[in-house]
């Protein structure tokens, strides 16, 4: 059992957009959507000689109390216990765009093409896990801003830097989250994580209801069937087609040691 | 280099995965009952993955790559974790080189021009066709105007080597590159003070002063990456550059210095160390040569004095020297980049290079080193005697700090619109963009007037291209053998690498050794490329017979030659044996000997136009399809400050007027730019519609600039424009 991690040490990104490309090109996201980002402080100029800007790398947090989880109706997207990585398991969405708006990080997107939420999951379904090569963003990073590795295995470097260090974990204010991007250093994330977008009635459809929608599911075919149809001609919302690096009206903050 | 590292079934790796998706979600028995939806389309056939070592080709950095192939597609690129150059990372422009070489846009069969240049009209011919042709068109100008007619720019490649040996047999004289435009006047300065370019050890350095470069974006392995791993242990960087960089935005201190006063600032430096008796007096007095004459020199350039023209307060000029002398000799002013930028950009070098030689860091950890030994050799071969050639080069003594091997484009330029000294009728370019990247656009638009005959040879149809007048495919960097290069890695390594093709090459694509092979068999000296490239690669590495073995298992080799102290018991190869802080050479020549700073000229309610790089172009590179995400037209940056008392409103569209030419662009307001100075991304604006990401998109940098150059080396002097920014009216 692993649980997967990823520790951003955001002081030393350049902001080269390396991991961005490398990320788009290996799970072949479509033009104008990104698995990852680069945020930014905006500068202050009045500080003269002392203006500094901050980037900071992100991307599918892979929480421990994954939101996007609880909204989804039919199990498509769960957390896989193996990993820790949260999936999307395309065959089982139904394209109602829930997981998306409920993900307080902007991290999911609605693949065009496909029609189905997509993500960034470690490269798992790439295949660089299991050929033992990390994480394209990772792989790439010229200074090595990202580190990703197994919790669980106390050698591991990611293991070694939460042990060594003070570490941040950027959360939504209405919901702790737990996500299992740690960032290093002073981290200073621009007008990010937004809010949850969760009904306060969805959290008892999420632990009441989606499980018997889910054995539903399982036992019915034509069930299956009929949800395959409303994906397929299901429209786009206009927050379906941003990126992620569409930010929530109410943007807010917390930090967490 | 054929064999495959390791592969690993992909659909076998899929099946798995996918079966531990399902039983992680706890529905295994749901996975069969959804047999509807795309989930049923049949996975098209894949095959394994094999594994390549190659070099990246996005810039010249030649950063070390592991292709990944699949049913003979590269489907990723990553870094090779053995490659100590690149420290095993690759940058946006290296992942994004799977759009480089399937670029739509890629020219795919030799095309022959119908129409009027520029017109767009193109006949597809034959290789042989195109050979023959050329080589026709080659011995009509060298029977008309001689064999120094013809000019050559075979750009910054790992074949341009053949086109250089082609064209020294052919037996023209007229070779420039694109490092006319780039860095010779760094060379100079280098070579008349140390008498050798050096290399900054930056991954050791406690303190580092960096002027108008930008190494956190413009990437340079290992700088880049050296810089953020000393700063991680304690190294001080303070920055210089009118525009607020990646690299001002990371650093200790950033000052918007005022343009072109840069050499102000590193006199007062200079004037500070010496007076203050800052230097080391012993190191002095063995490796300083005119440091009497120094102190007199830049006795009235004080900090005071240097406030007033770089707009940096004296009291931060003197705090930065003492700091920048407490940490020597492990303290530098970094070397390089962006050094092609005013008409004294030599000196402003100098000014630079002096300050590192009073930091006593030549040839130690931290400092500034001389170039490691790699024991990679260029095979020799005849170069023959025309007798009614020139005497020399066309731009021969009109820069008295030329560089014999590159010339200078700017030069070269102006004398074949003159036709004096003599005609130039044909052109051979190899991967450079002239027409993007050289300043003033229309100047070699008119160049192309005088020309009887142009051939490019490129992977697409740069805006040179769509003016030449024969176009020779070229494959991409992954589709073909290149001889063995040379590189230096900082103290890190001294290294030599070979690309072997990735994967076959596309279309009609030929390589340049191809080409040059097949035209000195039609122009009757085939001895020259009488081999082919593993023979040429053995020749080079005569030397270091254990390097071949290295670089198929690891895709490099390294030089365990020496790093520091290459020169303890050598002199220096300059006229004093010593570091010149006077330089005799140019006193005799009527230059001076010391950086004399001028004052620029009053910008008089005019912007001056500054060049720069962003992390994810490399200079007209940018009809790629996954980099244009992040700029898809480009902007001119301008200080709200002095825009909004124009009248002017961020994002309108303006026009930006020089007096060689007027673009059309969209302005943006920034804070982070001194208020004199403007600034627009290069790679825009293109003029063939065979880029179509960029055809008309934004404006062209290269139109705009005027066409200034470095009096010492004639290398282009890209920030002497001075622009209006007016609204554009309708």
């Amino acid at each position: 059992m692993k649980k997967y991690a990823m520790v951003v040490d955001s002081s030393v990104c350049i902001d080269c957009k390396g991991c961005m490309v490398s990320c788009k090109v290996q799970n072949n996201v479509p033009r104008g959507y990104w698995r990852n980002w680069i945020k930014q402080t905006t500068p202050d100029f009045s500080l003269g000689k002392l203006t500094r800007t901050h980037f900071q790398p992100g991307g599918c947090m892979q929480c421990d109390v994954p939101t996007c989880v609880q909204a989804c109706p039919s199990g498509a997207t769960f957390k896989d216990q193996e990993t820790g990585i949260v999936h999307v398991n395309e065959s089982l969405c139904i394209g109602c765009g829930k997981c998306v708006r409920a993900c307080p990080y902007g991290a999911r997107f609605r693949h065009p093409e496909k029609r189905v939420p997509d993500k960034c999951d470690f490269c798992f379904s790439a295949g660089r896990l299991a050929q033992g090569i990390p994480p394209a963003c990772v792989d790439t990073c010229p200074t090595k801003a990202r580190v990703f590795g197994d919790l669980n295995d106390p050698d591991s470097e990611v293991s070694r830097l939460l042990r060594d260090n003070h570490t941040v974990r950027v959360t939504s204010a209405n919901i702790d989250t737990q996500p299992n991007i740690f960032y290093l250093a002073a981290t200073e994330p621009a007008n990010w994580p937004g809010d949850v977008e969760f009904p306060q009635s969805f959290s008892v459809m999420a632990s009441l209801v989606n499980p018997l929608v889910k054995v539903a599911v399982g036992l019915s075919a034509l069930g299956v069937a009929g949800m395959w149809a409303k994906q397929a001609f299901a429209p786009d919302s206009e927050d379906d087609e941003q990126g992620p690096e569409a930010s929530h009206p109410e943007p807010t903050v917390s930090k967490q040691d | 280099m054929d064999e495959t590292m390791k592969t690993l079934s992909r659909r076998n790796f899929l099946k798995a995965s996918a079966a531990a998706m399902t039983t992680a979600a706890g529905v295994p028995a749901l996975k069969g009952l959804v047999s509807t939806g795309h989930a049923a389309a049949p996975a098209p056939q894949a095959g394994p993955i094999t594994d390549h070592f190659t070099a990246c080709d996005m810039c010249f950095n030649r950063c070390g790559m592991i292709a990944r192939v699949q049913n003979g597609r590269v489907i990723k690129l990553d870094p090779n974790p053995k490659f100590l150059k690149s420290r095993g990372m690759l940058c946006a422009r290296g992942n994004a080189a799977t759009a480089h070489i399937y670029d739509p846009d890629r020219l795919k069969h030799p095309l022959l021009r119908k129409g009027a240049r520029g017109e767009g009209k193109w006949q597809r011919i034959t290789w042989d066709q195109a050979l023959d042709h050329a080589a026709e068109q080659f011995e009509r100008i060298a029977e008309k105007y001689t064999r120094c007619g013809v000019m050559f720019s075979p750009g910054s490649d790992m074949q341009s080597q053949f086109l250089i040996r082609f064209a020294e047999v052919f037996g023209s004289y007229n070779i420039t590159s694109h490092e006319t435009l780039c860095l010779l006047s760094l060379h100079r300065a280098y070579l008349d003070t140390f008498g050798e370019t050096p290399y900054p050890d930056v991954l050791y350095s406690k303190y580092i002063i960096i002027s108008g470069a930008n190494p956190y974006e413009a990437i340079i392995t290992p700088d880049t990456i050296d810089l953020m791993e000393a700063r991680k242990n304690g190294c001080k960087l303070v920055v210089l550059d009118p525009r607020y960089t990646k690299t001002a935005a990371l650093a200790d201190e950033w000052y918007a210095i005022r343009p072109h006063t840069d050499m102000a600032f590193f006199l007062a430096l200079a004037h500070v160390i010496i007076h203050e008796g800052l230097y080391d007096q012993q190191y002095a007095e063995e490796m300083l040569f005119g440091l009497d004459e120094l102190r007199a020199h830049v006795r009235k350039y004080t900090p005071e004095w240097a406030a007033g023209e770089t707009g940096i307060p004296a009291d931060d000029i003197r705090r930065i020297a003492r700091e920048l002398a407490a940490a020597a000799p492990t303290s530098m002013v970094y070397t390089g980049r962006r050094t092609s930028d005013y008409e004294d950009s030599t000196q402003i070098r100098r000014s630079m290079a002096i300050v590192n030689a009073l930091l006593a860091n030549w040839d130690r950890p931290g400092g500034i080193l001389a170039a490691r030994e790699v024991g990679v050799r260029a095979p020799y071969f005849d170069i023959p005697w025309y007798d009614d050639n020139p005497d020399d080069r066309i731009d021969y003594g009109m820069a008295p700090g030329l560089i014999h091997h590159e010339g200078s484009y700017k030069l070269m330029r102006d004398a074949i619109i003159k036709g004096e000294p003599y005609p130039i009728r044909g052109w051979f370019t190899f991967k450079t963009n002239f027409m993007q990247t050289a300043a003033n656009r229309n100047k070699t638009i008119e160049m192309l007037d005088h020309l009887d005959f142009i051939v490019n040879a490129d992977i697409a149809m740069t805006d040179t291209a769509w003016y030449s007048d024969l176009l020779l495919p070229s494959p991409s960097f992954l589709e073909r053998n290149d001889p063995v290069s040379a590189l230096q890695g900082s103290s890190a390594c001294a290294c030599a690498i070979w690309r072997d093709a990735v994967v076959p090459a596309m279309y009609e694509s030929r390589d340049m050794l191809w080409i040059c092979t097949e035209l000195s068999k039609r122009l009757g000296f085939p001895e020259t490329f009488d081999f082919d490239i593993h023979q040429y690669r053995e020749w080079q590495l005569a030397g270091i017979p254990e390097a071949a073995q290295a670089i198929k298992e690891d895709g490099v080799y390294y030089n365990p030659s020496k790093v520091y102290g290459i020169y303890a018991d050598s002199p220096l190869r300059t006229q004093a044996q010593k570091i010149e802080l006077f330089n005799q050479r140019y006193a005799n020549m009527g230059l001076d000997p010391m950086p004399v700073y001028k004052p620029p000229r009053p910008t008089e309610g005019k912007f001056r136009m500054v060049v720069g790089r962003t992390a994810f172009f490399t200079h007209s590179n940018t009809n790629n399809a996954l980099l244009i995400e992040f700029e898809e037209e480009n902007t001119l940056w301008i200080h709200p400050e002095p825009a909004t008392r124009m009248g002017l409103r961020d994002g309108e569209r303006v026009f930006v007027t020089s007096d060689v030419a007027q673009v059309e662009l969209a302005l943006k307001f920034f804070e982070g730019i001194e208020k004199e100075t403007v600034y627009m991304a290069t790679g825009f604006g293109a003029l063939s519609p065979g880029q179509r990401l960029v055809h008309n998109r934004g404006a062209s940098i290269a139109e705009v600039l005027e066409d200034h150059a470095d009096y010492i080396t004639g290398n282009m002097a890209m920030h002497e424009t001075l622009v209006t920014v007016s609204r554009k009216v309708g």
